[in-house]
C-alpha cells in the first residue's frame, strides 16, 4: 500500500501538477499564509469546527433515517433543520481546505493521498445528494412516522463511512511516505 | 535504540514498552490520531447540536429531553474514545506535552467544559420539564450553551496548536530567566527531578 502510494506520487511529480504547485507557492495568498506562524493552525481549526459541525448533522439526518433520532419529526423537517448546516459547513471546509493547499502547494498536490481524499469528497457529496433526493421522494407520504427501507439505512452508513474514510485521508496526508 | 534513564515520572511513562512503541512505529500514531480525530468531530458535531438548540437558534421545536436522548450517547461514546486514543498519544511522548502550554491548557479547558456540563445535567436539567418544549430556555442553560460552545472551540484550536509547538518547549531550553510565567511553572511541574 505504502509502495502503491509512494509510487503514484513519484508520478505526480512528472506532470503539470509540479508546475501548478510551483505557481501556487508563489502567489500573494500563500505567502500570506506562510508568513505567520499561527495562520496554517488557524485554518485546520477552521477547518476542523466545521467538519465537526457538518459531520454532526449529517449523523442526525442518518440516525433519522434509521429510527433512531428526530422521533415525531417528518424527514423533510429533519433535513430542513440539518442540511443546511451540511451545505455550509462544507462551503467553509473547502474554503480553509483551500487556504491550506495554499499555504503548502507541493505537500498536498503531489499527493496521493489528498487527491484519494478529494476523489472520496465528491464521491460522497455525489451520494448524498441523490440519497436525499431518493428519501424524499418516498418520504412525505410516511409523515412522522418514516423510517427508511433497508438500502435507505444501509446508505446512510455509508455516507458516515466515506466521511471517516476522508478524515482518514486528511490526517494521512501528512504521514504518506513521498 | 537506546533511551537514557528517565529522570522524571513523565519519561517513566514515555519511555515504558507501550510508549516506545507508539513513538517508534511508523504506523501506531497516526492511526491512534486519525481515530482521535474522528471521534472528536463525533463530540463536536453532537455537542454544537445540542449547544445550538439551548440557545434558540435552531430546532426551536424540538423538546430538549427528545435532543439530548439523540445527541448524547453519540456525544459520550465519542469522548471515550477521543479520551483513550488521547491517552495513548500523550504516553508517546508524555515530557514533551507536560511543558507545552497548548497540552496543559486544553487539559484544563477540557475539565472546565465538564464542569460546565454537569452543572448543567445536575443543577439546571431539574427543571427541563418546565422549558423542555419552549423555543426559550431559561438564562442558566443559555449560558451552558454558549460556555460550551467557546470552549470547545477554544480546545480544538489548542489541540491543533500542540501539534505545531510539540519540541519548542524543552526542560533544557526552559528556565533561562527569560520564559513567561506560564511556561516557568509548567517546567516546574514537567523537569523536576530532571
Amino acid at each position: 500500500m505504502g509502495d502503491l502510494l509512494f509510487n503514484l506520487t513519484d508520478w505526480m511529480r512528472g506532470t503539470v501538477l509540479l508546475d501548478w504547485a510551483f505557481w501556487m507557492q508563489e502567489t500573494a495568498f500563500s505567502l500570506f499564509m506562510v508568513e505567520n506562524f499561527w495562520n496554517v493552525p488557524i485554518a485546520q481549526a477552521i477547518h476542523i469546527l466545521a467538519i465537526g459541525a457538518a459531520f454532526g448533522s449529517v449523523l442526525m439526518v442518518v440516525l433519522r433515517v434509521n429510527g433512531m433520532a428526530g422521533a415525531g419529526l417528518t424527514f423533510e423537517q429533519t433535513a430542513a433543520r440539518f442540511v443546511p448546516w451540511v451545505r455550509w459547513g462544507l462551503l467553509v471546509i473547502v474554503l480553509s481546505g483551500l487556504s491550506m493547499i495554499m499555504a503548502e502547494p507541493v505537500r498536498n498536490m503531489i499527493n496521493a493521498v489528498f487527491w484519494i481524499k478529494m476523489i472520496a469528497l465528491i464521491v460522497m457529496v455525489l451520494v448524498s445528494l441523490s440519497w436525499i433526493k431518493s428519501i424524499r421522494a418516498s418520504a412525505e407520504a410516511a409523515g412522522v412516522g418514516y423510517v427508511g427501507a433497508g438500502g435507505a439505512k444501509a446508505t446512510g452508513w455509508l455516507i458516515m463511512a466515506l466521511w471517516c474514510l476522508i478524515i482518514v485521508c486528511g490526517r494521512w496526508i501528512a504521514y504518506v511516505p513521498v | 535504540m537506546y533511551y537514557p534513564e528517565p529522570t522524571t515520572i513523565w519519561e517513566s511513562i514515555q519511555y515504558s514498552p507501550l510508549g516506545i512503541f507508539i513513538a517508534e512505529s511508523t504506523w501506531a500514531f497516526p492511526t491512534i490520531e486519525t481515530i482521535h480525530v474522528i471521534a472528536l468531530v463525533t463530540v463536536l458535531g453532537t455537542i454544537f447540536v445540542m449547544d445550538l438548540r439551548l440557545l434558540g437558534v435552531a430546532s426551536k421545536n424540538y423538546p430538549i429531553t427528545s435532543m439530548s436522548r439523540d445527541t448524547l450517547k453519540w456525544t459520550w461514546g465519542g469522548f471515550v474514545l477521543a479520551a483513550i486514543t488521547g491517552t495513548l498519544l500523550y504516553i508517546s511522548k508524555t515530557s514533551s506535552y507536560m511543558i507545552n502550554p497548548f497540552f496543559m491548557g486544553k487539559m484544563v479547558l477540557l475539565a472546565i467544559a465538564g464542569l460546565n456540563m454537569a452543572y448543567f445535567h445536575f443543577v439546571t436539567w431539574k427543571t427541563v420539564a418546565n422549558w423542555d418544549t419552549s423555543p426559550v430556555v431559561p438564562t442558566g442553560a443559555k449560558v451552558a450553551g454558549i460556555t460550551s460552545l467557546i470552549f470547545w472551540i477554544t480546545i480544538v484550536f489548542f489541540g491543533r496548536a500542540i501539534g505545531f509547538t510539540l519540541g519548542i518547549y524543552d526542560c533544557y531550553m526552559v528556565g533561562q530567566g527569560d520564559d513567561g510565567f506560564i511556561v516557568s511553572m509548567l517546567a516546574g511541574i514537567a523537569c523536576a527531578g530532571a
